[in-house]
């Protein structure tokens, strides 16, 4: 692994800022960072480049949930930079989502010691980024009563509902086409149509995982850990309890507050490595440190957050923390699609042609092994 | 810099915002801001400008009378200067539009007082195909010694102008002109308050020219677009008004290579900074 690494952002006014680089002896020319920027410019996703620069061997990340920021690894002669290469990008995903949460805690040469990173986005956090951009859930609601719809129409209805001539339908649709949760095809010359291919359901699910490993190896707390638990998703009456299935206009509906607020954690890379260390079992906070990577302070804040959104509590004398309720979101088989689309060919609003395909794609995307 | 400003009112209403340059997310510096003022009202401040860290950005606040003033600006900024420019904006809000019935709706020239404080940094951008002299320009400015080897900038160069051509930093950025960079232009004058088109003043390259300034009035509408007529000096020169003819848009006559001409480009410059505000203020 390389042992110099440095992170550059390209401010738009003051241009190329060295934010951090280790060791801090390190050089680097205006010259430079403006080659790896242009290495860069034709990016659209996540990529790390190797260019030799001047004397140096750099690879370079960027993507594209930090605009304008890059990681820098000055690589040794013997570096085999298809060896290193995931851990490399791993790496940088997190420094780069530490320059955002606490860019003074941020200290590279113990991050590449420690060899700490971030896997790639996961699915469930792909879901969950739906929820944060209004024209995206806006649209799969409008996808939840259509199942099949052309994407000329859909276009015209967001900008309608937005009340905005600006809006872009692609824009508004990528989340759901990363996710998986829509297919986007031309069907014929001219009809680009729009496919619900799945459908998600977020919720706060109770620990279990969590709290069968308190059964086994953390007796002392079991009792009092699961009165917490039950707390939450039982409390006594008159308190209703937590019930994700009641409708949204329901005004007891936990879900469209509560599903922002998870949402927002869960697409945080560093919020989320810490959630699904603790899905598995409770952990002391030196525990957390090792498991995760990320500098106390940090792990202390994320913590505090989760207690104060009742994602996790602490028992103090133990020194442990555990999840009282899980965050998750599932995908599911759009059933009722399947009446819909066949109302629909009975309209004649959708050919023949374009059910079959909608059949066709629900069962690749439903049939794969899991 | 400071990033955003604004006022808020006693129920953690905005009265004032008006943002300079991006920041990290505004929906939720809004949502933290409403907090926050309701947090001070349980504090005396005594006037004092205080602030706060989030992330990269640290705000500076202070409270006068039923209203929080907030400045959104970086962790590496000074906090003696940020102390001072708050009480300033203090001063001529209260003095001026405090007790104005409705003040979010009668706000007439407070827009104004806000830039003068606020504004600490301009970004001006030199761009123009290879070899017109850019860089020639920019050492001409910077009052540096030309050297003798032409050198051609890769990427963009981002240099600070002397402060005698204006109280505010101005950053200068220095576009190569090669081809090959010219998929860095459009990116590299994002948030530009001037733009300088230059020109050798050959026909040729002037008419070239024009695409310039048509993507940097695509890019950057709200900047103030000038062109440069430089190589005044060789025979091959088109005048000055014939170049601005071409560009469609204000144009000067340089010698980037004779230090005589400093002073007037220095004074150009200086205007359109200004022109640059008072348009962005008209707007
Ligand atoms: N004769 C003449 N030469 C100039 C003038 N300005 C710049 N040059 C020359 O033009 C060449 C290119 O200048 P440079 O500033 O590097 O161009 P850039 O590529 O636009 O940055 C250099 O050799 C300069 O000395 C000028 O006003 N008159
Ligand atoms: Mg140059």
């Amino acid at each position: 692994m390389p042992d110099a690494v440095f992170v550059v952002q390209l401010d738009d006014l003051q241009g190329f800022v060295v934010q951090k680089r280790h060791p801090t002896t390190l050089i680097l020319s205006e010259k430079k960072l403006n080659l790896i920027f242009y290495e860069h410019q034709q990016d659209i996703e996540e990529s790390l480049k190797v260019s030799e620069i001047e004397d140096m061997q750099i690879a370079s990340y960027w993507d594209e949930r930090h605009p304008g920021w890059f990681v820098c690894y000055v690589l040794r002669p013997d570096d085999d930079v298809e060896m290193i290469r995931e851990d490399l990008t791993s790496s940088a995903r997190f420094i780069l989502e530490l320059m955002k949460e606490a860019p003074d805690r941020v200290d590279l040469g113990e991050i590449l010691q420690r060899g700490s990173g971030l896997e790639v986005l996961s699915e469930e956090q792909l879901f969950a980024s739906i929820f944060l951009t209004p024209s995206t859930a806006l649209l799969l609601e409008k996808m939840q009563e259509e199942g099949v719809e052309r994407a000329a129409k859909l276009g015209i209805w967001l900008k309608d509902q937005i009340q905005s001539e600006t809006i872009e339908l692609r824009e508004a649709m990528a989340p759901l086409m990363d996710a998986g949760i829509v297919k986007v095809e031309m069907i014929g010359k001219t009809a680009e149509v729009v496919f619900l291919l799945k459908d998600v359901f977020s919720y706060r699910a109770p620990p279990v995982d969590s709290l069968s490993f308190a059964l086994q190896s953390f007796p002392g707390i079991v009792e009092d850990y699961k009165q917490r638990v039950g707390a939450f998703f039982t409390p006594p009456p008159p308190s209703k309890g937590y019930n994700p299935t009641l409708p949204v206009d329901d005004p007891n509906s936990p879900i469209m507050e509560d599903r922002r607020k998870l949402s927002g954690i869960l697409v945080k890379s560093l919020y989320y490595k810490i959630l699904k260390a603790l899905r598995s079992r409770p952990m002391t906070l030196a525990e957390l440190e090792e498991k995760t990577g990320l500098p106390n302070e940090v792990l202390g804040s994320v913590l505090w957050t989760f207690e104060s959104e009742r994602i996790a509590t602490q028992f103090k004398e133990q020194e442990l923390w555990a999840l009282v309720t899980n965050p998750t979101i599932e995908a599911f088989f759009p059933e009722y699609v399947l009446p819909l689309v066949s109302t629909k060919i009975s309209e004649k609003q959708i050919s023949q042609e374009i059910a079959s395909r909608y059949l066709d794609h629900l069962g690749r995307t439903w049939s794969e092994p899991a | 810099m400071i990033r955003s400003v604004y006022i808020l009112g006693e129920q953690g209403n905005i009265v004032y915002s008006k943002d300079y340059a991006k920041s990290e997310s505004a929906e939720s510096i809004v949502e933290f801001l409403v907090n926050l003022t309701q947090f001070l009202r349980t504090v005396d401040l005594e006037e004092k400008t205080e602030f706060m860290n989030l992330a990269a950005q640290r705000f500076f606040y202070a409270v006068k009378g039923h209203f929080t003033f907030v400045f959104v600006a970086d962790k590496a900024d000074d906090s003696s200067q940020m102390e001072e420019k708050m009480e300033q904006l203090v001063d001529i809000f209260i003095k001026d539009f405090s007790e104005l019935p409705d003040p979010a709706t009668q706000m007439d020239g407070f827009d104004a007082k806000v830039d003068e404080i606020a504004v600490t940094m301009v970004k001006v951008a030199i761009l123009g195909y290879a070899g017109v002299g850019k860089t020639t320009t920019l050492h001409l400015l910077r009052g540096e010694t030309l050297p003798l080897v032409h050198d051609p900038t890769i990427g963009v160069s981002i240099k600070k102008l002397p402060e005698e051509i204006s109280t505010a930093n101005i950053v200068l950025w220095d576009l190569a002109g090669q081809s090959r960079f010219s998929i860095l232009w459009a990116k590299m004058v994002a948030n530009a308050q001037v733009v300088i088109i230059v020109t050798d003043s050959t026909l040729e390259n002037v008419l070239r020219s024009k695409k310039l300034v048509q993507l940097v009035k695509d890019e950057v509408p709200d900047a103030k677009v000038i062109g440069i007529a430089n190589k005044q000096d060789l025979p091959t020169a088109l005048t000055p008004e014939r170049v601005g003819q071409i560009l469609a848009i204000p144009t000067y006559e340089l010698v980037a290579i004779d230090i005589s001409y400093r002073d007037r480009l220095i004074q150009i410059i200086r205007r359109a900074i200004l022109e640059g505000k008072a348009e962005a203020a008209a707007a």
